[in-house]
């Protein structure tokens, strides 16, 4: 179990303190980004598949992009992580290149494609305004972090109340929550597959095993779960992110976010550019956008948390420092994911 | 011109150019029409198929020959028992919509229901509404908790459990059949609409009833028809990709199309799915193998042409319950599921229902001015349905011609391949093109024109029917006619064929354009970041189980098809899209 | 007690009345054809009989039980009857056996009964060979004897028949003829014959109605009809005619420029006095080259060829008669030639001679 420890997380804050509001003002395009910006637009866009954030969210962000560097335009590939990945594999079987800028909550997804060698290195000099713990996400630099998913429970408040409500990841595995779950599916999320992993390896499958007897309602985002708390079909939600639950919350609907006392899954995951890249330098410049303040900006307002000390986090959300983060390192995550999903569809039958 | 006239009458080398040239006078440009025809049907259907048959024995990568990817496709409890599902889910479904069609057509073809003109109105809505949108509908009507059926039905009952849960194998074959139904009533009311009244007279006159003619008579007459209609549904279910998606995975449900899904995740196996994809063409096969059997040689209805007066039969107070019945799936399969849709289009929640301060017209907004693929994919709809259509009708017509007019030999060869994708299941030929034509050397992968194709593949057999019916309305002597006063075939097509032909013509195109604008399990594995359809951003959006928005653009995708069934209406007739195709 | 009674049926279709009050009474066991041109209402009359038409005023009875009426109308599978139509309906999905058993299987008769009595009267018909065939397999004259069989082989209180052989050619169709006389001798069921064909009706029925703008000209034996029509219509419908107008005073007709002794001519006793209408026949008129020796006080006339045609079995020739401008259509023997422009004197048969309506 890897922990970000709570000096990490307090140094996080530090940070976050010291930087303060400086991004405010930062129309003001830096030469490097500049200089990129003239390059891009002569390749006029760039395609970004996303797993990473809402598909509000990941359009936000490619409708902020598309602001910030007039005359180049993001087109947003938004899926499930896994859907993303497959649209990714097709491609290159298919021996086609579509895709600018790849982005999963399932990082094991990164280590599997730079070590066949599709990805193409590069340093955003934004990156380094990153938390320091997201700076150096992959130390040869064919990938750098530009999503942090909270993982999390929810419930609908109105179904249940929050005395009764679950308070850990096991307490979901009471029998009288069945026909009361909601979970999205490995198959299809990234996150939910990592999520399977961390799970397994705290509780090993049996915890599936019995979470199956609970008889979940299978979505196949992660999100999927917010949707069906919010109609009320569901009472409780497994593995929501925090971020989709928290804008739900905004809009009215009655749900409430858990925060389990095991943890909350965080999958701290990365985008990369391929090495066949036909934008590249539109690339490069999206990966400046992510990883300076901009992007952190915008997924902000729809409650996704921040990656930079100068953007504060999203309102409502529970500090950083506050909470316990459980993750799976990147070699669980690539070898266990693959693994977890078979086991899923197993246990599950689809 | 004198020139020529000079020049043929002269001795040697030029004489036997004259020959020449004479023998070629007797060539009809049509033959060199044929070789291409024949080389676009090759390459639209035949070899995408070869090579799908030809991948399954391959082996990724080296390419040798191997009978792994059997071993693999079906080495799995798991993997047989989705092809399980899926041959079960076909026969409920095809079952539900035999049972669901044949009494509307049976009212609207032969008795004197009321309100027939609004059974039409359901037929067509239920034929237009793509099936994963109905599918959401469902969902928001259906799901056991929050549903609002359920919750109705708890609120009027006091009872604890759901009525009717829609994540279930019934509701997943209930969805479906409410969507394909269609096809069987489409088929059954034209065989029916043939079926001459002295056929039920005479079983009248012997002793047998209103029902008893019916059942003994008028319904075994259009037995074919049924059946035809039945393995059209079973097809369409077992090659259904959303609904599947949307429903089963919810209901634990895994069948062939998403089992297919699953082999193109990463290691993309297309030589395993290829393998996993041949039962199904096998199942085809056999099920049109078993309908000739069935039918051998007892005569139908196609036989009974003359004699051909038809008089509505009078059921009395029995055609309000026929009736009933009509209003009764046209309330289930359009307006209650298009109403929640609705509802849901314009709410902030949909689960909070229908309150002032849950309106909002954000998801409209979204769509239409800010999100940066949706009117895209609006436009990629349009156009690649248009051409698609546009090309299918245009080599259809072709096809047709050459084969009514047995110009060619082997005509029927041409037929044949034409009608074939009629009965491969939608996504067997998407992952047949995908094989074929996404790798280099041809690398279409992603580009407008791979979708285009199969589109114009899959519908071919649409717009073939459809230019067949056309053909046989003209006699050949019409054309006869103009040719001996001197016009050249194409010239007599042009101005005596084509005037005759040209309104069916285009009511095979607006049906083409209609079923290729909603289709998904063509377009899935082909599309590319800025070649998705609307089915397929859909697809995209319904994963994250956001029916605000899903219902909003399902909204935009109704109002353009049904732009087109008006334009359709007013060119062609109201029934242009229920004539038997 | 008739078996089949239709007493003043009518049945309009909007404004147009298709049925004009027709009675007709059916004796049990009697054939009766109703002969007309098509929209006289015949078929309408047949079906109304059928029980599938229900009739506007008047009323059908069956055995003296009223089976038709405005406003109740016992359905057409509750009437004991069968019915041959024009398409002959044989249905295409099942077996030549199957078709005629369907009849007996609905009266719930014994297997081994169906089977028996459905060989029978395939054998009848001569299609027992062919039972197990589809009547796609089948001639169209084969076809019309299933139909034939199925709606024999149940018995009916009342066989109907819808111009059962419009659909067949010209040889077939005089064979049947006499099929569906000879099946009629043989089991003697009631039965009302619709056609167009004079031939047909003549060939088949114990009486013809001859029918015209929904109603009933004259019902006769066919000979009668030929020779004693009542109406201007039926003597030019059922066979040919000439229609002379006459003035009718005492017992001499007087035609243009000639007269003739009306004993002999048929409906003389019922006819007024003043004008009238005198019915020809072509073979009521013998030609002679020379004025006849012996008239037998028949009238004859002097005249004049003024056209010919050959027509194989006879001679149809236009004679001119010298007084007056009367033209006749005469009838001769194919050996009686006579050139156009040619004097002949015409002998007058007053047996084959109508006073008309």
């Amino acid at each position: 179990m890897q922990m970000i420890t709570r000096r990490q997380l307090a140094a996080m804050a530090a940070a976050m303190a010291a930087m303060g509001t400086g991004a405010a003002g930062a129309q003001e395009m830096p030469p490097h980004e500049r200089e990129l910006h003239e390059a891009a637009r002569r390749e006029g866009e760039i395609t970004w598949y996303s797993g990473q954030y809402s598909a509000e969210g990941s359009e936000a962000v490619g409708r902020a992009f598309g602001e910030r560097y007039p005359g180049v335009r993001c087109n947003v590939v938004r899926s499930t992580s896994q859907v993303a990945f497959q649209r990714l594999s097709q491609d290159n079987r298919a021996g086609v290149a579509q895709c600018d800028v790849f982005s999963s909550t399932d990082f094991g997804h990164y280590s599997l494609l730079k070590r066949e060698g599709r990805l193409l290195k590069y340093r955003p000099v934004n990156a380094d305004g990153l938390l320091p713990a997201l700076r150096h996400a992959d130390p040869d630099d064919t990938y750098q972090s530009s999503f942090i998913g909270l993982y999390l429970l929810a419930h609908n408040t109105r179904k249940v109340s929050e005395a009764e409500a679950p308070k850990s990841w096991t307490d979901v595995l009471d029998p009288k929550w069945r026909n009361q779950l909601a979970v999205g599916h490995p198959g299809f999320s990234g996150a939910i597959g990592i999520w399977a992993v961390q799970m397994r390896k705290m509780y090993g499958w049996d915890y599936f095993k019995r979470l199956e007897r609970n008889r979940p309602l299978i979505g196949r985002s992660s999100i999927d779960p917010v949707t069906v708390l919010n109609a009320g079909e569901r009472s409780v939600g497994v593995a929501v992110p925090s971020g989709s639950t928290l804008l739900s919350i905004e809009r009215g609907n009655p749900l409430r976010l858990i925060y389990p006392t095991e943890g909350v899954l965080a999958t701290i995951s990365p985008s990369a550019i391929l090495r066949n890249a036909p934008h590249p330098n539109a690339a490069k410049l999206f990966m400046e956008f992510t990883t300076g303040p901009y992007l952190s900006q915008t997924v902000r307002l729809l409650y996704g948390e921040s990656l930079r000390p100068d953007v504060p986090p999203p309102e409502g959300s529970r500090p950083l420092d506050q909470i316990t983060l459980l993750a799976p390192t990147q070699e669980e995550a690539e070898k266990g994911v693959p693994e977890v999903r078979e086991l899923w569809r197993d246990t599950f039958g689809i | 011109m004198p020139d020529t006239t000079i020049a043929l009458r002269e001795p040697g080398p030029a004489a036997r150019r004259t020959t020449w040239f004479g023998r070629l006078r007797h060539v009809e440009p049509v033959t060199l029409l044929w070789a291409v025809l024949i080389a676009a049907l090759l390459f639209l259907v035949a070899f995408p198929l070869l090579k799908l048959l030809a991948v399954s024995f391959e082996t990724q990568g080296s390419g040798a020959f191997t009978l792994a990817n059997y071993g693999t496709a079906y080495g799995r409890a798991r993997y047989v028992e989705a092809l399980l599902n899926s041959l079960t889910l076909g026969l409920i479904t095809a079952t539900i919509a035999v049972v669901l069609a044949v009494p509307m057509a049976w009212a609207v073809s032969r008795t004197d229901m009321p309100g027939k003109g609004f059974t039409w109105a359901v037929v067509l809505a239920a034929f237009v509404m793509p099936p994963y949108l109905g599918a959401v509908g469902w969902i928001l009507l259906a799901g056991p908790n929050s549903g609002f059926l359920n919750l109705a039905w708890r609120w009027a009952t006091g009872a604890e459990d759901p009525l009717f849960d829609v994540y279930s194998f019934a509701g997943l074959a209930l969805v479906i059949a409410l969507h394909s139904f269609p096809l069987v009533f489409i088929f059954v009311k034209s065989a029916l609409d043939l079926v001459s009244s002295e056929m039920e007279d005479a079983a009248n006159i012997l002793g047998a009833g209103t029902w008893t003619a019916m059942r003994k008579v008028s319904l075994p007459l259009v037995w074919p028809s049924i059946l035809g209609g039945f393995i059209l549904v079973f097809l369409e279910t077992i090659a259904l990709f959303g609904t599947p998606a949307i429903i089963g995975i919810p209901a634990r449900i895994n069948v062939v199309t998403t089992q297919l899904w699953q082999f193109f995740e990463y290691p993309v196996r297309v030589e395993v799915a290829a393998a996993y994809a041949m039962p199904l063409l096998l199942i085809t096969v056999g099920l049109i193998a078993a309908q000739r059997l069935v039918l051998s040689r007892k005569g139908f209805v196609s036989q009974t042409g003359k004699g051909g007066e038809r008089r509505p039969i009078r059921l009395g107070p029995w055609r309000w319950l026929l009736f009933g019945w009509c209003a009764g799936v046209g309330l289930f399969a359009v307006a209650l599921p298009l109403l929640v849709l609705i509802q849901a289009s314009f709410a902030k929640a949909w689960g909070r229902g229908l309150t002032l301060d849950n309106l909002t017209l954000r998801d409209y907004r979204l769509l239409l001015f800010e999100h940066e693929m949706a009117l895209t994919s609006v436009w990629n709809t349009i156009w690649f349905s248009g051409v698609a259509a546009t090309l299918a009708v245009g080599l259809a017509l072709l096809i047709a011609y050459i084969v009514a007019r047995k110009l060619v030999p082997f005509g029927e060869a041409l037929g044949f391949l034409a009608m074939a994708p009629f009965v491969i299941p939608g996504i067997v030929m998407a992952i047949g093109f995908y094989a074929a034509y996404a790798p280099p050397p041809l690398a279409l992968y992603g580009t407008a024109t791979l979708i285009i194709l199969a589109f114009t593949a899959r519908f071919l057999p649409i717009a073939y029917a459809n230019s067949t019916a056309a053909m046989r309305a003209v006699h050949p002597e019409m054309e006869e006619a103009a040719r001996i006063l001197g016009s050249g075939r194409l010239h007599a097509i042009r101005h005596v064929t084509a005037p005759l032909v040209k309104k069916a013509l285009l009511g095979g195109w607006l049906i083409v354009f209609i079923v290729a604008s909603r289709e998904l399990s063509a377009a899935v594995f082909l599309v590319g970041p800025r070649t998705r359809t609307m089915s397929v951003l859909l697809y995209d959006l319904s994963e994250a189980g956001n029916f605000e928005v899903l219902a909003a653009f399902g909204g935009i995708l109704l109002v353009i098809t049904m732009v087109f069934v008006g334009i359709g209406m007013k060119l062609v007739g109201r029934d242009f899209m229920l004539r038997r195709t | 007690m008739s078996r089949l009674q239709l007493r003043g049926l009518t049945k309009a279709f909007g404004t147009l009345t298709v049925v004009d009050g027709i009675d007709l009474a059916l004796e049990q066991g009697e054939f009766i054809s109703l002969l007309g041109p098509s929209g006289c209402g015949k078929t309408t009359t047949l079906r109304m009989i059928a029980g599938f038409i229900e009739p506007n005023a008047g009323s059908i009875e069956l055995d003296g039980e009223r089976i038709s009426s405005p406003g109740s109308v016992l359905p057409p599978e509750r009437r004991r009857m069968s019915m041959i139509f024009q398409s002959y309906a044989i249905w295409p999905n099942m077996t030549v056996a199957e078709n005629v058993g369907f009849g007996l299987k609905l009266r719930k008769l014994p297997a081994a009964e169906v089977k028996r009595r459905v060989r029978e009267i395939l054998d009848v018909v001569q299609m027992g060979h062919l039972a197990g065939r589809y009547p796609a397999e089948l001639s169209g004259g084969q076809q019309q004897r299933v139909a034939l069989a199925r709606a024999i082989v149940v018995k009916p209180a009342v066989l109907l028949l819808d111009e059962p052989l419009s659909n067949l050619d010209a040889n077939l169709r005089e064979e049947m003829r006499f099929e569906i006389r000879r099946l009629h001798d043989e089991f003697r069921i009631t039965t009302v014959y619709v056609t167009h064909d004079q031939a047909e009706a003549m060939a088949t029925s114990d009486r013809i109605a001859v029918m015209n703008a929904g109603r009933i000209e004259q019902v006769d034996a066919p000979h009668m009809l030929y020779t004693r029509p009542r109406t201007r219509f039926v003597a030019g419908f059922v066979g040919r005619t000439n229609l002379l107008d006459a003035q009718l005073r005492g017992d001499e007709i007087g035609l243009a420029g000639f007269a003739l002794r009306g004993e002999g001519v048929a409906g003389i006793a019922e006819a007024r006095q003043g004008p009238v209408l005198l019915s020809v026949r072509p073979q009521s008129v013998r030609l002679h080259r020379a004025p006849p020796g012996t008239a037998d006080g028949r009238l004859v006339l002097p005249g004049g060829i003024a056209g010919r045609v050959y027509l194989g079995e006879a001679w149809d020739y236009q004679v001119r008669v010298a007084e007056g401008e009367q033209q006749l259509r005469v009838a001769a023997p194919p050996s009686q030639v006579h050139e156009v422009g040619a004097p002949v004197w015409l002998g007058f048969d007053p047996e084959q001679m109508a006073l008309v309506e």
